[in-house]
């Protein structure tokens, strides 16, 4: 499927120059020249790829980008197009959402191909990738046709450099291996000439040679081969270099992947002279580097925030920052740390270049030597970066599985580990909530025999008994009756750690103030004056929270029976996070100094003679508030009231 | 078995709650035809089968753990026997657990009453649910 590109452009000729190049390149192009078509166009949508310029006669580019990434749906890619007169533009158009920003004068391969990086679907990858080899023995090339098909590559095949190229041209293969020793061009230049040709630039190129010697794998490379195998290593490690090679240029979507060193590559010029830049801009530009501008080295730290580049050429003597200056800012800066930075200055002198490579410059170049020099400098910068992010990218992706797969064993242990504890957890419950039902049943029975038997002794022999026995008798009774109450309350508090809470919307003062009733109904005779203030609801187990009302106020009641009358208050205080409710008493209160022990079972702050109790209650009211995630706590001193406040929280408790 | 009328069958494995029982009731003049049994086995012989007792008594007060056949099963048989599943059981136990308690509804029980611990309480309720299910209640017959 083709795909379709708009191009926005109020220059005539340029719009017939972009629909020409893209046209050529497989792309459908739309052209138009005001941004009220543009507008139009969009809307009627389907468009893959927007280029525009940013001076246009109804208003501004980088602003009618702005609309464009305001549209819903999948952003489209666009490429901004405009005269390199402000750097200014270049950063506001990147800032504002730009994927490319391409300067006028343009290069017609750089611009094709960005647009194809920009607008490739995952459709688009061939399942069987074509390989091009070019040999001129027809054994090897059968040999390798071979080898490749049963590997499940595509092979075409070409004897003559000339016929290669003109293969690689009109075929597009996925990668070409050639031969160093051909008839005509050899192998080297026909690796050349591909570097040379936008259209071939970015091919994975592996050079296939009989040749021995370190000399000539240099010569390979240098050529602009992505691999190089002798003859004699055999097929298997031609299938190997071939896949790492596919596998290197293969995902180019991909930032962290170090793209192809024939890829297209960047280049950041600064310079405060104009003649000097727009000469250099030239000459780069025909060499088919995109070339950004900057005047100043204040602007090329600005536009370095908003756009990534392969080098930077930077001139030493600039007025405000100097180049030595703006070198150190972009070495102090990791993230621009490792790109190359060549120093150009006006000055032959060994300080000057000295000072330059102190501040963290690569490399270092005078403006007098003649350009073929700085190409080749240039291209060994990028070279050497290359092979540097390649490396780095092999160690990350070591480190990277090397720690997931650690993660991973990690992961299995505690999953391992939480399984046994929880197979255990659950055993455990099983056996308490079997030993709570025999205490249910098995402890109660001969207590109520006790107390049945003894009141059947002081109804049917008291004539018998005198006053010590009836006595006895009598204690006996209450001790019964007091364990008989343990029981009771030791069950209630394995019971709340035993079952599941069932959790909803809790009227909290109908709690307070049905526990206030029967509170009174217990002791008619007290007097007694309860006072429910307005009580937030909580999300919480209602059956729980009766208990918790229940043993409060109960203890509240027991501890100001001595008062007439008797005052006991609940109220409530909402938090942003927890409700906060308190129960309040007049009675005998405590000594803060105990105040921890007031919530632990069988603790105890009074003596049994003076009140009666168990001392499981608060201690299941512990258990209850913190089971839906909220505090206990208490105040109060000796014959001064008490006060008990618990909280619980607004969010979910736990199930 | 002998026949003649019966009022209360109670079913109770344990001695000391027997007799606490059955000399509530007595006190209260309801244990004049009271049957005990002491395991599920031996109420569901008494209930059931060729050699039940007639007529059936008219009230059956059963403890759910049980030796041989306990309560649960009891009442389950009671319930699906038609000449018996009429005849109102009120189960009489030591047990607060939830789930014993709806579970027991589910058979079909008329009553479940959790036996106090203080005898008073327990005296009682034991008097309350003779006087309600032997005097007040009526069952089809």
């Amino acid at each position: 499927m083709k795909r379709r590109v708009l191009v926005v452009d109020d220059s005539l000729t340029i719009r017939g120059d972009l629909e020409e190049t893209l046209t050529g390149a497989g792309f459908e192009v739309t052209a138009v020249g005001t941004l009220a078509e543009a507008r139009r166009c969009l809307a009627i949508g389907g468009n893959d790829l927007v280029v525009l310029d940013v001076l246009l006669p109804d208003g501004d580019g980088v602003d009618f980008l702005g609309e464009i990434r305001a549209l819903p749906g999948a952003p489209v890619p666009v490429i901004l197009l405009s005269t390199e007169a402000e750097v200014k533009d270049r950063i506001r158009g990147l800032r504002t959402g730009a994927d490319d920003y391409v300067g006028k004068p343009y290069d017609r391969d750089w611009l094709v191909s960005r647009a194809r990086e920009l607008t490739r679907g995952p459709l688009e990858k061939t399942p069987s990738p074509l390989v091009l080899v070019i040999d001129d023995s027809p054994t090897v090339l059968e040999g390798l046709r071979a080898t490749l098909t049963e590997a499940g590559y595509e092979v075409t095949t070409a004897e003559t450099g000339e016929a290669g190229l003109r293969l690689a041209s009109d075929a597009r293969p996925t990668a070409v291996i050639v031969d160093s020793g051909l008839p005509g061009i050899d192998g080297a230049t026909v690796i050349r000439r591909m570097r040379q040709d936008a259209a071939l630039r970015r091919l994975p190129v592996m050079l296939l040679t009989a040749s021995e010697g370190q000399g000539f794998e240099v010569t390979a490379l240098d050529a602009g081969a992505d691999a190089y195998v002798r003859k004699e290593d055999g097929m298997p490690v031609v299938l190997a270099k071939l896949g790492a090679m596919l596998r290197a240029s293969g995902a180019p979507a991909d930032m962290s992947e170090p793209a192809s060193l024939g890829s297209p590559k960047r280049v950041l010029a600064v310079d405060d002279s104009e003649t000097y830049l727009q000469v250099l801009a030239e000459r780069l530009r025909s060499e088919g580097y995109e070339v950004a501008l900057a005047r100043s080295g204040a602007a090329a730290l600005e536009l370095l925030e908003v756009q990534p580049v392969d080098c930077v050429l930077l001139d030493m003597l600039m007025p405000e920052m100097s180049g030595t200056e703006a070198c150190r800012a972009i070495k102090k800066n990791p993230a621009w740390r490792d790109i190359p930075l060549i120093m150009l200055t006006a000055l032959d002198e060994r300080e000057a270049m000295i000072e330059g490579i102190n501040a963290g410059a690569d490399d270092y170049i005078t403006k007098t030597a003649d350009f073929e020099v700085l190409r080749a400098r240039l291209r060994a910068q990028l070279r050497r970066k290359q092979f540097e992010d390649e490396n780095r990218h092999i160690r990350e992706e070591l480190g990277r599985r090397e720690k997931e797969a650690a993660e991973e064993r990690a992961a299995r242990a505690l999953a391992e580990t939480r399984a046994a504890l929880m197979a255990e957890l659950e055993n455990k419950n099983q056996e308490l909530e079997a030993f709570s039902y025999s205490v249910s049943h098995d402890l109660r029975a001969p207590l109520r025999a006790i107390d049945g038997f003894c009141a059947a002794l002081q109804e049917d022999c008291s004539d018998r008994l005198d006053d010590a026995g009836k006595g006895y008798l009598a204690r006996v009774r209450k001790a019964a009756g007091r364990m008989g109450r343990l029981i009771d309350d030791l069950l209630a508090f394995s019971r709340v750690g035993r079952f599941g809470m069932c959790l909803s919307s809790v009227d909290m003062e109908g709690l307070a103030r049905a526990s206030v009733v029967e509170l009174r109904e217990q002791n008619p005779s007290s007097a007694l004056e309860f006072s429910v203030g307005s009580l937030q609801r909580v999300n919480g187990d209602s059956s729980l929270l009766t208990q918790v009302f229940q043993n409060l106020l109960a203890n509240a009641v027991k501890y100001s029976s001595g008062r007439s009358p008797a005052r006991i208050g609940v109220t409530c205080e909402d938090k942003p996070d927890e409700a906060v409710f308190s129960v309040r008493d007049n009675g005998v209160g405590f000594d803060p100094q105990y105040a921890h022990k007031l919530f632990g079972v069988f603790q105890r702050l009074h003596r049994s003679d003076e009140f009666e109790g168990t001392g499981v209650g608060l201690a299941l009211v512990k258990r209850i508030v913190e089971r839906h995630g909220g505090r206990v706590w208490a105040e109060g001193a000796p014959g001064d009231g008490a006060a008990f406040h618990f909280s619980i929280p607004k969010k979910a408790a736990h199930p | 078995m002998t026949s003649g009328i019966v009022d209360v069958l109670l079913v109770e494995d344990n001695p000391d709650d027997a007799e606490l029982t059955i000399r509530t009731l007595r006190k209260h003049h309801l244990a004049n035809a009271l049957h005990h049994v002491c395991d599920g086995e031996e109420a569901l012989r008494y209930l059931t089968g060729p050699e039940a007792h007639s007529p059936l008594p008219g009230l059956v007060i059963l403890d759910l753990k049980l030796p041989k056949v306990d309560g649960f099963d009891v009442l389950r048989a009671l319930r699906a026997d038609p000449r018996t599943k009429s005849i109102p059981v009120v189960v009489m136990t030591s047990s607060r657990e939830d789930k014993d308690l709806a579970k027991c509804y589910e058979l079909g029980t008329n009553s479940y009453v959790v036996k106090p611990i203080e005898f008073g309480e327990f005296a009682e309720a034991v008097a309350r649910l003779g006087l309600y299910w032997m005097l007040t209640n009526s069952v089809p017959r």
